[in-house]
């Protein structure tokens, strides 16, 4: 089971899903944004570093969480994702509009 | 020349059954020992989409009445094959004319995604049954 763990950091707040981000579990990730995005976060950050796996649910729910962040005024970055993430963000081109970042800090600096 | 290294999963079609398709899956690949990681991750990618693509058609078309799926998963010396089976209603699809959602979508990137990751999708009703048969060259 996915657990995702949210911290504040500089400028942003940190969310790092672990483990597989499927149907079964992307729901978590879409309330776990929502929920911060309500709070008054504007910049997101998904440091996918734990992340072994990502299907096209996942990659939905990465979709729906950077249009609700720029709705909010805010952005959404990705950092540091493993093999197979890379692989499906380039196979679907999402690459273009998720363009991972290699840090934390990276991220928070843009 | 090694056997056929085979698994056969049966699994009711719910959300909850892709991560036992993707526990059962990771055992199984272990056994087959195929060291390129590339094609674990296209396979595998194509496999989870199949599924979930089985239990959402399910869950459209019946609600939720106790259907459940089959995944043969078969590696030879030359092609690793998935075959899905199940007795739910005909899947109204056609592979030809699927293509990738745009950027901006949030659904929609599940079927092109596996034809991408695979060498060959096919989808044919037989018996009463949907099938689904994933292949990828080693």
């Amino acid at each position: 089971m996915t657990s995702i763990d949210v911290h504040e950091a500089d400028g942003g707040v940190v969310l790092a899903p672990s483990g597989r981000l499927t149907v079964v579990t992307a729901p978590q990730l879409r309330s776990a944004v929502a929920e911060r995005i309500t709070a008054g976060d504007r910049i997101i950050i998904v440091d996918l570093s734990g992340t072994d796996f990502v299907d096209s649910s996942g990659l939905g729910a990465l979709v729906s969480c950077l249009k609700s962040a720029r709705q909010a005024g805010g952005d959404l970055r990705i950092v540091a994702p493993t093999e197979q993430v890379s692989m499906v963000l380039k196979m679907t081109n999402l690459d273009r509009i998720l363009q991972p970042r290699a840090s934390v800090a990276d991220a928070l600096r843009d | 020349m090694n056997d056929p290294v085979q698994r056969v999963v049966i699994v009711p079609a719910t959300i909850e059954s892709i991560d036992v398709v993707q526990e059962e899956f990771a055992d199984w690949w272990y056994e087959v020992g195929e060291p390129n990681v590339a094609t674990r991750f296209k396979f595998e990618t194509a496999v989870v989409e199949i599924a979930t693509n089985i239990v959402e058609h399910t869950h459209r078309a019946e609600g939720s009445s106790g259907r459940g799926y089959s995944l043969e998963l078969v590696a030879d010396a030359t092609t690793i094959t998935a075959v899905f089976s199940d007795n739910g209603k005909p899947a109204d699809i056609d592979l030809s004319t699927v293509t990738m959602a745009d950027v901006d979508n949030e659904s929609g990137r599940g079927l092109a995604l596996a034809i991408a990751a695979l060498d060959s999708l096919d989808y044919r009703r037989a018996n009463g049954r949907n099938i689904w048969t994933l292949v990828c060259k080693r």
